[in-house]
């Protein structure tokens, strides 16, 4: 099948509302179907979590089918991550995620919230989830959110989000456009075509011919635009940017900030890590 | 699932709850033991994070009378095995966590707790 180009769209009404339409009810409808189709972790955020501290919990926000929490396989158990995701239907597979005799901690939430006792986790992922947030400011909260729940004196925080350059292996076309470098992402609608025996409503009385075809909205991010969004959420909480001060630099105390560890694109995506830190 | 491992980090997050909006309280819980792998260099690194009082209180609420009161400063075997007993193998599937300060009320149901607000109540 040749690669459907992707469509340009345009974020009308309520955010939250429209997120609900173009996001959350089609991932609702489209689970069983998007799981079988996301089973493989990526490198860097499978090296991310086995350089985690063993008694080390973590939150994956926007887990989706919850295909990190098993990890790091090598040593399971080590460290706990807890999945939280708008769809219901994906979390019931995730909770059984990597072994089915085996049951994930999970639960229903969204991104924008903040359900926990302060800074509580020592990591955070947020995977291919950010991009589906239909503001600017409402992404940007989603990283406030992730730098909120982590401890401040060494926090660590790793973000996936969809990129704009996408690479010849993935089998998305890129929006044609004439602009080089655009400064801001695009908004734009996938489609999912839901292959039929997976279908929720073949199984239903009103018979629909052919596959359904759901269109989930994506923000694909330009360059730049993710690192941005993070330097944008430490501003306004008020965090520093750069390395741990050394002790002879004589910082006051309590001062807090981030550390930029990796800012990079991978097949199609663009990421950040970064860790937090206090001086003490 | 709500085992007590995630039942420990939670807190009311509804509009303007912001003081004693921890610990949840379980209602109605309909709980289902499993084991789980016993993994005691897990439980020391998770320990100090542990709101102690509140985990052993809910613990008591669900039946399980094991941990002290007080954190023991030695951690014998014996000890990190009630431990891993009360944070991993207790599911709470059905049922109910209610802020203690404010009464809202987060349903769980088939081991999945709803942790979402109405519209009105986000702060």
């Amino acid at each position: 099948m040749p690669p459907k180009a992707l469509q340009a769209t345009t974020v009308q009404g309520d955010p939250e509302t429209y997120e609900d339409q173009n996001v959350h009810n089609v991932y609702d409808e489209i689970a069983t179907h998007f799981s079988s189709t996301r089973y493989k972790p990526w490198p860097i955020i499978a090296n991310f979590l086995s350089s985690l501290m063993t008694g080390w919990i973590g939150l994956d926000s926007g887990t989706g089918n919850g295909k990190y929490l098993p990890l790091p396989l090598d040593r399971p158990g080590d460290i706990w991550t807890i999945g939280l995701d708008r769809s219901r239907n994906l979390l019931e597979i995730a909770r059984k995620a990597g072994r089915s005799d085996f049951t994930r901690e999970v639960l229903v939430g969204n991104v924008l919230d903040n359900p926990w006792r302060p800074a509580v986790f020592d990591y955070a992922i947020s995977i291919a989830t950010i991009h589906h947030l239909a503001t600017h400011e409402r992404r940007r909260l989603a990283v406030k959110r992730l730098l909120e729940c982590v401890a401040p004196d060494h926090g660590r925080v790793l973000i996936y989000v969809w990129a704009i350059e996408q690479d010849e292996l993935s089998r998305r076309k890129v929006i044609e456009d004439n602009d080089p470098s655009p400064p801001i992402g695009k908004d734009v609608v996938v489609p999912w075509v839901l292959s039929k025996e997976l279908s929720k409503s073949s199984t239903s009385s009103k018979q629909i011919a052919g596959p359904q075809v759901y269109n989930r909205y994506y923000h694909m991010f330009a360059k730049g635009e993710l690192l941005r969004l993070v330097l944008e959420a430490a501003a306004e909480l008020q965090l520093q940017v750069g390395s741990r001060p050394k002790a002879e630099d004589a910082v006051q105390n309590d001062t807090r900030g981030i550390e930029v560890v990796q800012d990079g694109w991978e097949r199609s995506n663009y990421y950040v890590e970064v860790r937090l830190w206090q001086a003490s | 699932m709500v085992r007590l491992i995630t039942h420990n980090l939670l807190a009311c997050h509804a509009k303007d709850c912001n003081t004693n909006n921890f610990p949840l309280a379980f209602k109605d819980a309909q709980l289902e033991i499993r084991e789980a792998e016993f993994n005691p260099e897990f439980l020391k690194g998770f320990l100090p994070k542990i709101e102690w009082t509140a985990l052993v209180d809910t613990a008591r609420q669900l039946g399980d009378t094991s941990l002290p009161l007080e954190q023991p400063e030695m951690l014998d075997d014996e000890f990190l095995k009630n431990l891993h007993h009360v944070l991993l193998e207790i599911h709470v599937e059905e049922g109910s966590m209610t802020c203690p300060n404010c009464g809202h009320v987060y349903p769980i149901s088939n081991g999945i707790p709803n942790m979402l607000l109405a519209e009105h109540e986000i702060g």
